[in-house]
């Protein structure tokens, strides 16, 4: 049934592209904004890592408060207009075929979600270009400006809570008969639990944004916090351990590659299914707020979130063990060169591992790491992990997304690129964090933390991994382009376990978690 | 049977109730606070207190309508429904104007917010017309079956009112773009603006009116791309503010004049 007002009878191309209600398409648009996003937010990187090459001064940008606009655009970019939005994307455009259907549930709102998330990301990066960003107001950026960037992430966010909800309702509610949520493909189970804590958490952050706008534009008698602290009350979601929620369907994409690559059934389905229920827990991040420390012991030196941080690296390691077991079992199966998808999603698997281990380390106290660069270096390697992730996933139901087909070479390639990239500035920032290097390295010496000797030669390394991020995105986004003029894909290029690759879901019986391979070990045994 | 959303989320429920007990105990709490709700004693970090419990009250809601609607299966809903089949989740609804339109309006309240109230109205204005149509629309789509018979209808109720009110809205936002700028310019700039756009605008009418072969696909994205351009430059030129203004006289009932200066 087709929209009856304004009429797209005969609809020109551009008509199309902007009244879209398509599940398919929106994650289209959802991928193309977030690379897009993406690549702006690994070219303030650079730059902000360029500047680190030097800590005395601000070289490459005018002064510290705009060293900070970039690093806080970074952040800000990298996961709330990139990493999440591709995630959203891949999930609106698999998530409703994995569970039988051709649609979204609420398509309409899910359009409206993804355009108000654009209006909304242009307007945060419109922001931080024009002085404004997350600083301190008086510190240079132009009020106006901050006030921007504020209202246009505030509008980013709900964005992204209305196609979360769109995604979790096509998830609960429209799956096919015999469909059960415990038999639903593991990247649709991820995205449920994450989106659960998407919907928990989002709102919490946006109740922090509008804090911070009436603190920064209100009268004396209704400011709740400080003007120029505006960071410190949203920083929570980009850190520990807020940023496992937001990674978490990358779990989901390794263990539904995995199996399928290697042709072999998950042995234990359901302590999966566990394990990213637990992990989602472990990221709900709302509470660790530094803002509203009560006086006595900060929030990052209390028991629950030490006991967080060792925990989501317990059950990271837990996952990284079912799925090498699932890989040793199929072994035999992989063959001499195994799927670019394959390969990638047990990297970002191994990524994730090791921001866990970067979490933990970072919540032992004597260590002294709260505070150092040892922050960005969990942070990225979580981030990090879910773009690999993220990489994984285009490549590998990208032939049903688009219809066509892609480099798989240029994009393990870009993969790697990414994997390596962020290895290195996971790594140096860790242990820059030991050396005594601040998160946010200002624009002088005394405010980088007074570091150890040592600290440059890291950079230095952050700085060519942040550039292999680069380069490894723009092989992707390549990779992407060269896909929309590529020969036409198969339908099932892998021989697919799940019912995204069925041409017709409603004709196939489900009895169990892997629906066609049942299918096709009945038809092999009754042959 | 516990349903496996159910599991899930009383899961949650249950991890965030015991976190909050211990966070809640660990940072200063007593030994009743944190289970009482703090209706006898400290509960420590009451912030992060309190979150873990909004979260775990959420998430024990979840749980019981995910159990009381069978996770929402599809067995379920036909066993329900007392028919055979399970009903269709979702029809495709084809292509709608009204997401990108409400966008635009939630877009323009929020930056009319910070630019000018003026932007922040029309905002306001898009979307409550768009919250009009889109009902409007939703209510045509079940009049019947027949979907050419409903769009009839549709039309036949809002077109009468939309067509107006949709034009004067866009010639509205325009005017006050438009104006921004101007105030914006310095005033042989604005001069200069004023022309330029306005032989623009008759230029392109007048050559689009001729021309009635052009692609209409080409006509929308120039009036597009000319719209959005004018647009973004109200907002800019809104948040840079209006250049100075010189008053003769200097009293309050003078004539206002401009320095010509640019400044």
């Amino acid at each position: 049934m087709t929209d009856t007002s304004l009429e797209t009878v005969d609809a020109t191309a551009l008509e199309r592209v902007v009244t879209s209600t398509d599940a398919n398409t929106l994650g289209r648009y959802w991928l193309g904004a977030g690379s897009l996003a993406l690549l702006a937010s690994l070219v303030a990187g650079v730059l902000v890592a360029l500047e680190r090459l030097d800590l005395s001064g601000a070289e490459v940008f005018g002064s510290a408060d705009e060293v900070f606009q970039f690093w806080s655009a970074h952040r800000v970019g990298l996961v709330l207009l990139a990493v999440v939005p591709i995630l959203v994307g891949l999930g609106t455009a698999v998530a409703p075929r994995q569970v039988g259907t051709d649609t979204v549930a609420f398509p309409r709102m899910a359009a409206f979600s993804f355009w108000t998330w654009l209006l909304g990301a242009g307007t945060t990066i419109t922001g931080f270009l024009i002085d404004g960003g997350l600083g301190a107001p008086d510190a240079g950026s132009q009020r106006q400006a901050v006030a921007l960037t504020m209202v246009g992430l505030l509008m980013a966010i709900v964005g992204l809570l209305g196609a979360t909800v769109s995604l979790l309702t096509t998830i609960v509610a429209g799956r096919v008969p015999g469909l059960t949520l415990r038999r639903i493909p593991l990247f649709s189970w991820t995205l449920l639990v994450s989106g659960t804590f998407w919907l928990l958490t989002l709102p919490v952050l946006a109740a922090n944004t509008v804090l911070a706008y009436v603190d920064l534009r209100g009268r004396p008698a209704v400011r709740f916090g400080a003007e120029d602290a505006i960071w410190e009350q949203l920083s929570w979601a980009f850190t520990h351990p807020q940023v496992y929620a937001f990674a978490l369907p990358l779990v989901g994409i390794a263990f539904d590659v995995v199996p399928v690559s290697v042709r072999s059934r998950l042995a234990n389905h359901d302590v999966v299914l566990a394990l990213t229920g637990a992990l989602g827990v472990l990221g709900f991040g709302a509470y660790a707020q530094t803002f509203f420390d009560t006086p006595g012991t900060p929030i990052m030196r209390e028991a629950i979130y030490v006991v967080d941080a060792f925990a989501a690296a317990v059950v990271a390691l837990a996952l990284v063990g079912g799925l090498a077991d699932t890989l040793r079992r199929g072994a035999a199966n992989l063959g001499g060169r195994p799927p670019a998808p394959m390969v990638l999603s047990v990297l970002s698997m191994l990524l994730l591992l090791g921001a866990g281990v970067a979490g933990a380390l970072r919540a032992v106290d004597p260590l002294d790491l709260l505070g150092t660069s040892a922050t960005g270096a969990q942070m990225t390697l979580t981030i990090g992990a879910a773009l690999v992730g993220a990489m994984a996933g285009t490549l590998w139901w990208g032939d049903r997304i688009f219809g066509k087909s892609s480099s798989q070479g240029l994009g393990l390639l870009a993969g790697l690129a990414a994997v390596v990239g962020v290895l290195l500035v996971g790594a140096a920032d860790l242990v820059s964090g030991f050396l005594g290097q601040a998160d946010f390295t200002g624009a002088s010496v005394a405010a980088a933390g007074s570091p150890d000797s040592g600290v440059d030669g890291l950079n230095a390394v952050a700085l060519v991994g942040v550039v292999l991020v680069l380069v490894g995105a723009l092989g992707w986004f390549a990779n992407g382009i060269k896909r929309l003029t590529g020969a036409p894909a198969p339908a099932d290029p892998w021989g697919g376990h799940t019912l995204e690759w069925a041409d017709d879901p409603s004709s196939v019986e489900v009895t169990s978690e892997r629906p066609l391979l049942d299918a096709r070990q009945t038809e092999g045994a009754s042959a | 049977m516990l349903t496996t959303g159910f599991k899930l989320w009383f899961g949650v429920f249950t991890a965030a109730v015991g976190a909050a007990v211990f966070a809640g105990y660990t940072s200063g709490g007593d030994e009743t606070g944190p289970l009482s709700l703090a209706w006898k004693g400290a509960v420590g970090n009451h912030f992060s207190y309190g979150l873990f419990v909004t979260a775990a009250a959420v998430a024990l809601a979840l749980a019981i309508f995910s159990v009381a609607f069978r996770d929402g299966d599809a067995e379920a809903a036909a066993e329900l429904l007392g028919t055979d089949e399970a009903p269709p989740a979702q029809r495709p609804v084809g292509g709608s104007w009204w997401p990108v339109f409400a966008a635009l309006g939630v877009g323009a309240t929020a930056v009319g917010v910070v630019v000018h109230p003026a932007v922040f109205v029309t905002g306001i204005c898009i979307v409550a017309a768009v919250a009009v149509e889109w009902t409007m629309t939703n209510w045509s789509e079940k009049v019947s079956g027949d979907a050419a018979h409903n769009a009839a209808q549709r039309e036949k109720l809002v077109r009468p009112v939309e067509i107006p009110v949709l034009g004067t809205l866009g010639v509205g936002v325009l005017v006050l773009a438009v104006s921004r700028v101007l105030l914006a310019s310095s005033v042989d700039g604005a001069v200069l603006v004023a022309t330029v756009v306005g032989v623009v605008i008759f230029g392109g009418a007048i050559f689009i009116s001729r021309n009635p072969s052009l692609p209409r696909g080409l006509v929308q994205g120039v009036l597009l791309l000319g719209f959005l351009a004018v647009i973004v430059a109200g907002i800019v030129t809104a948040a840079t503010g209006e250049r100075e203004f010189h008053h003769k006289g200097g009293g309050g009932h003078a004539t206002e004049t401009h320095a010509g200066d640019g400044h």
